[in-house]
């Protein structure tokens, strides 16, 4: 038994709804209920599939070594792109510093409640500046979501793209220290470039 | 043989499925009563994965909330990210620029490809079609790799903002666009020669689990599932939010309400959002994303960094979080296994009053019962994949 489609929502036509019957030709015609025919044509996919994998492997396509889709990690990596959120880490000035001056901003929004920041004063080029004594951030809490980056005033907090080695057995060395979490500017470069960008004024709505 | 059944009584048995079952896909135990293979009783047990996302987010401001609501339905994160900004929104009764709703529509749709394709590939998976789920999850792969280009993450996107978005659509979205969906039809179109006149496949879900259209609206059904038993009911059409209204896109139905309709349904919503997506692509404006609005939608970093003002603003709306005015809002969106309801109030402090979910696969699995009685116990396994249970929406 099946249903007629007299169910409308609301006042909205139907041809507005646009509704497309998805069930047709359900029953199987005797060729179908043969099942050695259906069998040898599912075969004819699945070794269409097989073939043109195994050629891939001789002949590769543009731009990769092998047809199918499986990456010999760790041998071979994935290239991810510039928006993936890897790793935070603090960006490191060339003379060994550290950029953040301790706000507490990322401490505060950081929905995990992973940053905990004990800030102070000292002297760098005879100017008194502020910076985190301790900044630690416990990777057993963080959930990568990248406000951290997005909030921070000072360009001195980034998502790296390291996804390696972040697994310990023991939780008490998840709980990173500062140093163990600086990185040089260099190395983080086109990622500021890339917070820059897509925080830039022209991305936002002018009044 | 009346007679045998006097002199050979046989009992009821009990069985648990779950709450760690392969069939689950999470965390759910059916408490199933048998009489030999007849399943009598059926009482599904949920809980398992609760986390308390509604009092978190009454412990967390407005912004906070989007990296829990990544982890309700976390097959397409960005569908919740979308339905609680606009929610937000609505609340604050902001607009968004044009390009921001085509963004988010291309958000949600290739999520919403990615939930298909996971849902079909695991309910043939677990029928014994293992090819078939191969061939799916390379698909998925191709569609996650672009969500990944476009938000930063696979499965925790955290991409939407209110009043705005993280980020721009990458500069060659539009090509890698083209040449993942042409991937994916071929792919598509493999695996629906493989299952649609499979047998095997026909003869496991076929008939079974069905629900009468009146009952499943009476059972608070939407989505796929309300579709499948022949009721066009889609949120994008019946109450359009974003640019829904624009696109040319149509409502697969079924005509029995059964698991075969509503693995056709999938599978027609899959194409179908693939149009949406090249619609939109083709359509989208250029211009800015986010609203212009400091005390809404943290500032762009040109102004943090350049002007003093701004950063102490900065500084106001990050710790204090925005501050909506009091009151309560409604809004829901067309999630992929039904109506995502958000439902929320505002005290005018910086952080949700209260922040209500409305998951659609709650109603589905309740029905549970009201399907699967009378069937056998093999019955189970592609109801329970058809009504695609998410333990992170149902138990929140």
């Amino acid at each position: 038994m099946s249903y007629e489609l007299n169910y409308t929502i609301g006042s909205i036509p139907l041809e507005k709804l646009k509704p497309k019957k998805v069930r047709k030709n359900i029953e199987l015609t005797l060729w179908e209920r043969l099942y050695i025919p259906e069998i040898v044509r599912g075969m004819i996919i699945t070794t269409r599939h097989f073939v043109q994998n195994m050629a891939g492997f001789i002949f590769p396509p543009n731009g990769k070594k092998r047809r199918v889709f499986t990456v010999y990690y760790p041998e071979e990596k994935l290239t991810i792109p510039i928006a993936y959120r890897g790793r935070p880490v603090l960006v490191m000035r060339e003379d060994g510093t550290e950029r953040c001056v301790a706000c507490g901003l990322c401490e505060s929004i950081c929905p995990a409640f992973a940053i905990s920041i004990v800030g102070g004063e000292r002297r760098r080029e005879n100017e008194m500046e502020r910076y985190p004594v301790t900044y630690t951030l416990d990777m057993s809490r963080c959930v990568y979501c990248g406000f951290c980056e997005e909030v921070c005033p000072k360009e001195a907090i980034a998502m790296s793209d390291e996804y390696e080695e972040l697994a310990e057995r023991d939780r008490n060395r998840m709980i990173y220290p500062k140093e163990k979490l600086l990185v040089s500017e260099k190395r983080l470069k086109n990622r500021i470039d890339y917070v820059r960008k897509i925080y830039s004024k022209n991305n936002y709505n002018a009044k | 043989m009346s007679d045998l059944k006097k002199t050979l009584p046989t009992e009821y048995m009990v069985l648990n499925m779950g709450p760690s079952h392969p069939v689950t896909h999470g965390t759910v135990k059916f408490l199933v009563t048998l009489d030999g293979e007849t399943i009598v009783d059926f009482v599904v047990d949920i809980g398992y994965l609760h986390r308390g996302f509604e009092k978190m987010c009454e412990n967390s401001t407005w912004e906070q909330v989007f990296p829990y609501t990544d982890r309700l339905n976390y097959v397409p994160p960005m569908i919740n990210n979308v339905g609680y900004a606009l929610a937000v929104e609505k609340l604050l009764g902001i607009d968004v620029p044009e390009r921001n709703k085509y963004i988010r529509v291309i958000a949600s749709e290739l999520s919403r490809i990615s939930d298909h394709l996971t849902n079909v590939a695991a309910s043939g998976l677990e029928l014994g079609a293992f090819t078939a789920f191969l061939y799916f999850v390379e698909a998925r792969e191709l569609v996650w790799d672009m969500l990944e280009s476009l938000c930063g993450a696979r499965l925790t996107s955290n991409y939407v903002r209110i009043g705005g978005l993280k980020n721009d659509l990458p500069e060659d979205f539009k090509d890698q666009t083209t040449a993942v969906f042409k991937r994916c039809r071929e792919l598509w179109s493999d695996v629906d020669k493989l299952l649609t006149k499979n047998r095997i496949f026909i003869d496991r879900v076929r008939d079974v689990g069905i629900m009468p259209p009146d009952e499943a609206i009476a059972w608070g059904f939407t989505g796929p599932c309300l579709r499948a038993s022949g009721v066009p009911y889609d949120v994008r059409k019946a109450n359009p939010y974003l640019v829904y209204d624009r696109m040319d896109f149509e409502i697969p139905i079924g005509e029995k309400g059964d698991n075969f309709d509503r693995y056709l349904v999938r599978m027609e919503e899959i194409i179908q959002s693939m149009r949406i997506v090249e619609q939109a692509l083709k359509e989208i404006p250029s211009g800015p994303i986010n609203v212009d609005m400091p005390e809404y939608r943290w500032q762009s970093k040109d102004d943090i960094y350049n002007k003093i003002e701004s950063l102490i603003f900065h500084f106001k709306t990050v710790t204090e979080g925005i501050k909506p005015p009091p009151g309560e809002v409604y809004f829901a969106v067309e999630g992929t296994n039904g109506e995502l309801g958000f439902y929320l109030v505002s005290d005018g402090r910086g952080k949700p009053y209260k922040c209500r979910v409305r998951p659609p696969c709650f109603p589905l699995t309740a029905a549970m019962p009201r399907m699967i009685k009378g069937s056998l116990i093999a019955d189970v396994v592609p109801t329970f994949d058809m009504i695609n249970m998410i333990g992170g929406e149902c138990d929140r």
